[in-house]
């Protein structure tokens, strides 16, 4: 068992998420980091898609009240176990009644700790991922708070000290061309491209909100509802576009600017509030170009993990 | 006149696929008929991770993403052959509460059109409905049908806490909330009828292409 002693910002329990039900309204959640994730869940001998614990910012707390095995990944939170560092990319051997501190992070927004065996929680729809909004899947449902426990198998055994590369990270985001580019002049096109846009505040796991200086984007169409998923980057009058991401709606009537790529939504897993980045429109090929890079990276760690158990 | 003609199908992402018809000229609800049965056709295959339908466009997320360009044209070749009267949904009661505790927002409807609460709940419940789509949050149903005499412009001030269940009237557009949440529509009365349980299968009772009407509980008993 896992106690949580303090969520920091929020903490959540996340696998791949639930696909099939958008049709019905349903999110898909899920880790927005799904490579880390699977990265973590590997280093472990875990299935891909076991439950991880999903960290924003830090200044977070749990304590082991079993012996296991963890791996952490994504951005470093300064992390200790006990008083021992703890850097991402690595697995580390926990023993009963350890406490894991995380201070804040600097240079990202996520980390995500998986556990020898995956948070042990019902399926609900399919998945374990909490739905926020709904407030269903998870272990409680909901964003775990203080005093909240988690269940794990025990692992006593020994297991071997495993690291990974993360994927490199990008700044130039590259998206599928909009579909609404007769609504939307051209010249709004370009400009979304030209512009560097910064992160505002009021991004969450439904979406990241964009800012930027001198906005030319504003507009005064609406739609009929759309079908729109993570990645669907809505242009709302106010001319600030939402990249919506795991836990956005499925449906919305704004204009869509583009899609992003599916290799490069990782990325957003790790941008903060005041952080900075631009878009690129790339056709089908680079998109599916990069997606099997990405592939080529998750299949070299599990050719690199055999064996290693 | 002609629907079959001008409907677009383009390629959102390397693995969905968007069907738009909403530049139709035909009815919205004829249009959305034809999105139905569309929905059913691509269901019977297994090319799909999910098949998602909103106002007169849809959207397809591939199983295959090697299948791209192929569903693009079959799409669009289905919009074509396919018969609007193909989709037969179900028919649901919503046995309702009006008024009082259950409607607290049903005298204000009333005043705004000129109507007693009596004839508000006679133009809500003889409605038939059709269930266009679903979406906002889980079960939540958009729906067609509501008279035009009980079109209300939504709250100046939404809701911060609207009850599971409350049955509401937002500009031209009546619903039921799925779960609590914050809402701006008025609620006119209130239901037991679970629209979404995330432990059923499916988890929404309600589907896109069914129709529904409400019951007012005192002629139902």
């Amino acid at each position: 068992m896992i106690t949580v002693l303090k969520p920091g910002l929020l903490m959540t329990i996340q696998d791949k998420g639930r696909a099939g039900f958008r049709h019905l309204g349903v999110a898909q959640s899920g880790a927005v980091d799904r490579y880390a994730m699977t990265i973590a869940n590997r280093l472990l001998g875990n299935n891909d898609n076991d439950a991880v614990i999903e960290i924003t910012l830090g200044l977070a707390q749990l304590q082991f009240n079993c012996d296991t095995v963890i791996a952490l990944i994504g951005t470093d939170m300064k992390a200790k176990l006990d008083d021992t560092p703890v850097y991402p990319g690595w697995t580390y051997t926990v023993k009963q009644g350890q406490i894991l501190t995380f201070s804040a992070a600097r240079n990202g927004f996520r980390a995500y700790l998986a556990v020898k065996g995956g948070i042990i929680c019902e399926q609900v729809m399919n998945s374990r991922a909490t739905d926020l909004a709904a407030g269903f899947g998870g272990a409680t449902a909901a964003a775990l708070k203080d005093n909240d426990t988690l269940s794990i198998t025990p692992y006593s055994q020994s297991w071997p000290k495993l690291g990974a590369l993360s994927p490199p990270k990008r700044n130039v985001i590259r998206i599928h061309p909009s579909i609404h580019a007769n609504l939307l002049k051209q010249s709004v096109l370009d400009d979304f491209c030209v512009k560097t846009w910064q992160v505002t505040p009021q991004s969450n796991r439904m979406g990241v909100r964009l800012q930027t200086q001198s906005n030319q984007l504003t507009h005064s169409h609406s739609l009929p509802s759309l079908p729109v998923s993570p990645g669907s980057i809505q242009l709302p009058p106010n001319g600030e576009p939402i990249v919506l991401l795991n836990d956005g709606q499925t449906t919305g009537g704004y204009p869509l600017l583009g899609t992003v790529i599916s290799a490069d939504l990782y990325h957003f897993a790790q941008l903060k509030p005041g952080d900075s980045i631009n878009f690129s429109y790339v056709d089908l090929a680079t998109a599916n170009a990069a997606q099997a890079k990405l592939d080529a990276h998750m299949q070299q760690l599990s050719i690199a993990l055999k064996n290693k158990y | 006149m002609n629907s079959n003609a001008t409907v677009s199908v383009v390629i959102l992402s390397s693995n969905s696929v968007h069907l738009d018809a909403t530049h139709l000229n035909d009815d919205s609800l004829i249009i959305q008929k034809r999105i139905w049965a569309l929905v059913s056709r691509c269901n019977d295959t297994n090319a799909f991770i999910d098949v998602v339908p909103a106002m007169n466009s849809l959207t397809v997320y591939l199983s295959n993403p090697a299948e791209l360009e192929k569903w693009q044209t079959t799409l669009a070749q289905w919009w074509d052959e396919i018969d609007p009267q193909q989709h037969q949904g179900t028919h649901h009661k919503i046995i309702t509460h009006y008024g009082g505790d259950f409607g607290p927002d049903l005298n204000f409807v009333a005043d705004a059109h000129g109507l007693s609460p009596k004839q508000v709940i006679e133009l809500h419940s003889s409605a038939h409905y059709q269930v266009l789509f679903l979406g906002f949050q889980p079960g939540f149903v958009y729906l067609h049908g509501l008279n035009e005499q009980l079109h209300t412009p939504r709250r100046a001030t939404p809701r911060t806490h609207v009850t599971k269940g409350s049955v509401a009237i937002g500009a031209s557009q009546t619903g039921i909330y799925p779960a609590d949440s914050p809402g701006g529509w008025h609620i006119i009365g209130h239901t037991d009828f679970t629209l979404f349980n995330c432990h059923a299968n499916p988890p929404s009772v309600i589907q896109p292409g069914d129709t529904l009407q409400f019951v007012c509980l005192e002629s139902a008993l």
